[in-house]
């Protein structure tokens, strides 16, 4: 339903669907290719652009490996905003979910008041970035924006109405009947599946795979805030949007921490133009999973190889396991709940 | 001479196609602005209803190749011309059109020739999506309409007339059916929301699974008449639900009002349905859409047995 | 949690709905406001342009071009249609000369409107 471009052919039989076949690539872009044109300071543009709605991460994960490359200590006040941006965004983005998971089911109101809920979100970064989607916060060496006193004020305010409403959710999920009964036992993962697959994400998370590169691998501020890590043994798509609200609660405290205990500093360094040759590999957690960077320079001031591994990409492939024997009425409901987002797996 | 064109008046345009038309997107508006504010957003401005139709009838008219024209061409009439005949019979603030002893059954048959359109335009227009919502509105008619005939049937034999005038006439002397059976009248709610396919019943025409259902190749005329027809039912289905549980135009509970004025019986039956609609309206955003086996499981088992329940109390009951 | 509660859970929620007032805004009859950082027109000054090509080099979408002829004869065009409004010229020029104003860029009938010579030097044009 979110508007992307995906082909499925389902073999049907009655209302059991009996095989599926997934086509992708409708919106192939050569990202990668034309990462390879442009120099450095270029490219952080473009791969904003691979996701609408996980820019963020795409630059902070990028500006991450160029930095490894270049050698560059961060100033930490630019690594808690890139981090508070992270975590805002990942709030937006699972609001966003839950409303297509609803649309899907049939639960239109559900959907118009997590879409309005997520207005919250964008306007905390909309104040903080100048942009809802877009926010051209990262360049490399640190951050170009900067946070006053009145926006970390304000912020907190919108974070606690934020909270509330996230919490209402949180309730329709756990208690309303047709929520349950449209996401019960539906597109179930166990968690063999899970390892099988490599699965990444709350999607992993769901099945009971405790991984979470936020921990597992800390960067931006990570390793210096508190914070929990979602699971759930259920492997449905209840479990999946479970996982994903309580994941939007942590991210808000997480926002909180972030804004309070903002250290001084300077937003950036100087980066030089030309990165010396060598190759890195750079991991972020974007709200759908793990997110993976490789990149290799060749000593000049453009890259000589970027390969951008999406979370959609590994979620993507159990999908024709999760649709056998399925009813027709839950194939919108099993897409939603893998929380595709072609745009991130075809670049 | 005076009798035909009386006639003529009250088939054209009260209580005929005229006032069932304005009705009809005026009924169109109100659920859709009622539905918008519960949502926290504003609603279509009041000329919606009545632009999206002229701007249908003025689209082109395709069908897919394979399509049987004809019954294609055929279906919307049908449907449109039955539920206008159903509406014959349903008084409104008071005046129906006709009446005789037995309309209500007339009346219940013509009201499920729409079902069986809708499932005929589906196979005619041959499209995935069309056949497979064809055969889920079938599965559905079957798990609403046992308890809705049921439901409305108790207050007939409470009564003591098959007729809907009369119906509504005897609740202005003693109380309002839905006073004495309020399950009835649920009931009898949750059977419309079913006919007229809103959600949470909206399993055959339910956008993100089958795009449109059985209507996703008709475009045009066809589809202006189409919607014309449920926008009908819907209004008929309200002034059924009005006559038959809420008194008709009758204001009072106790008091034997026999006799109003035109304007206050008017206002009262439009207060009524206003009511019941607004009961559509908020029923329709509060749940998920179900799947087609859940609504097969609690039409069976929860609804028909409930229905049932109703009619042999009021059997025993009133009756004695 | 009841069964006829988990029927009725989003009754309540829907009643705090209707007493707030939707969050619709009603562009264009109710004015737009945008955010303190908002990335709109951009605004070259062309006192403190040097023409040293610095955000031609960095910009994503080759939006800018600059047509030199001598040191101090230079045009600056910035193509309006092709700027993504990322600001990253904003962040590349030393001088300060750019900035990205705070409102929107209106479209307009045909592409060539779009361009928009932001600098244009002459030998006898005074710069600081």
């Amino acid at each position: 339903m979110l508007k992307e471009p995906l082909s499925f052919l389902l073999t049907v039989e009655g209302e059991r669907v009996v095989d599926s076949v997934l086509r992708l690539g409708y919106v192939h872009r050569g990202l990668e290719r034309l990462c390879q044109e442009r120099n450095y300071v270029q490219n952080l543009h473009l791969v904003e652009r691979v996701c609408g709605i996980c820019s963020h991460i795409h630059t902070t994960t990028y500006c991450q490996g160029v930095e490894a490359l270049l050698g560059l200590e961060v100033p930490l006040r630019a690594l808690y905003l890139r981090a508070l941006l992270c975590e805002l965004e990942r709030i937006h983005s699972h609001l966003l979910w839950l409303g297509v998971l609803a649309e899907n089911a049939g639960f239109t109101t559900i959907f118009m008041y997590a879409w309005r809920d997520r207005e919250i979100a964008l306007d905390i970064m909309d104040e903080l970035s100048g942009g809802r989607v877009a926010h051209a916060v990262n360049i490399l060496g640190g951050v170009r924006i900067d946070v006053g006193e009145a926006s970390v004020a304000s912020s907190l305010m919108r974070l606690d109405e934020l909270e509330r409403r996230i919490e209402v959710f949180l309730g329709v999920i756990q208690h309303e009947r047709t929520f349950r009964a449209r996401t019960r036992n539906v597109g179930h993962l166990s968690a063999e599946q899970v390892r099988r697959y490599c699965v990444v994400g709350p999607v992993a998370r769901a099945s009971g795979a405790d991984v979470d590169v936020r921990r597992d691998a800390p960067y931006a501020a990570y390793d210096r805030l508190r914070f929990k890590v979602i699971t759930s043994n259920e492997g449905d798509v209840w479990a999946r949007a479970l996982v994903r609200t309580l994941e939007a609660v942590e991210s808000v405290h997480l926002c909180r921490q972030l804004l309070t205990e903002l250290p001084d500093g300077p937003l950036s360094v100087r980066a030089p133009r030309r990165v010396p040759p060598g190759e890195v590999v750079s991991r972020g957690e974007a709200p759908r999973g793990e997110l993976v960077y490789y990149i290799r320079s060749d000593g000049s001031d453009k890259p000589a190889r970027i390969k951008i591994r999406t979370p959609t990409l590994a979620t993507l492939i159990t999908l024709p396991d999760q649709l056998r024997g399925v009813n027709t009425a839950d194939v919108p409901v099993v897409l939603a709940g893998v929380d595709l987002c072609i745009s991130c797996a075809d670049r | 001479m005076i009798d035909g064109l009386s006639a003529l008046f009250a088939l054209m345009v009260f209580p005929g196609f005229g006032f069932l038309f304005v009705c009809a997107l005026a009924f169109q508006w109100i659920d859709r602005w009622a539905v918008a504010r519960l949502q926290g957003r504003i609603g279509p401005p009041w000329f919606q209803p009545l632009a999206d139709f002229v701007k249908l009838m003025a689209k082109e008219d395709t069908l897919p190749t394979g399509a049987h024209e004809l019954a294609c061409a055929v279906l919307p009439v049908v449907s449109l011309a039955a539920v206008l005949t159903a509406s014959l019979y349903i008084p409104v603030a008071g005046r129906a059109v006709s009446a005789f002893e037995g309309d209500l059954i007339v009346v219940l048959f013509l009201l499920s020739i729409p079902a069986l359109t809708y499932f005929l335009a589906g196979w005619f227009s041959v499209g995935v999506y069309s056949i497979i919502g064809g055969n889920r509105s079938l599965l559905q008619y079957f798990a609403y309409e046992v308890p809705f005939l049921m439901a409305l049937t108790s207050p007939a034999i409470l009564s003591g007339s098959w007729s809907i005038s009369h119906i509504a006439v005897q609740q202005s002397q003693t109380v309002w059916m839905v006073l004495v059976q309020p399950l009835g009248f649920l009931l009898a709610v949750v059977g419309l929301i079913g006919k007229l396919k809103r959600p949470p019943f909206d399993i055959p025409k339910a956008k993100s699974e089958v795009v449109a259902g059985p209507l996703t190749e008709f475009s045009g005329r066809k589809l202006a008449l189409w919607h014309l027809t449920l926008d009908i039912q819907m209004v008929i289905g309200i002034f059924l639900v009005v006559n038959v549980f809420l008194g008709g135009s009758s204001p009072g509970t106790i008091y034997p009002v026999s006799s109003l004025g035109a304007i206050p019986a008017a206002m009262a039956f439009g207060a009524k349905a206003l009511v019941v609609l607004l009961l559509l309206s908020v029923s329709s955003v509060l749940y998920a859409r179900l799947r087609i086996d859940q609504l097969a499981n609690i039409g069976w088992r929860v609804l028909a047995p409930l229905a049932l329940a109703q009619i042999l109390a009021t059997i025993l009951i009133g009756a004695g | 949690m009841s069964r006829f509660h988990s029927l009725i859970y989003m009754l309540p929620e829907l009643w705090r709905t209707l007493l707030t007032k939707p969050i619709t805004v009603r562009f264009p009859f109710a004015p737009a406001e945008l955010p303190r950082y908002f990335r709109g027109k951009v605004v070259i000054d062309p006192t403190l342009c040097r023409g040293c090509g610095l955000c031609v080099r960095d910009c994503p979408a080759f939006a800018l071009e600059l047509e030199r002829e001598s040191r101090e004869k230079f045009r600056l065009i910035h193509y309006r249609d092709r700027c993504a409004y990322c600001g990253q010229c904003e962040v590349s020029c030393k001088f300060g000369a750019i900035t990205l104003a705070n409102e929107f860029v209106s479209a307009a009938p045909q592409r060539d409107a779009l361009s928009q010579v932001m600098v244009d030097r002459d030998n006898d044009m005074p710069h600081k």
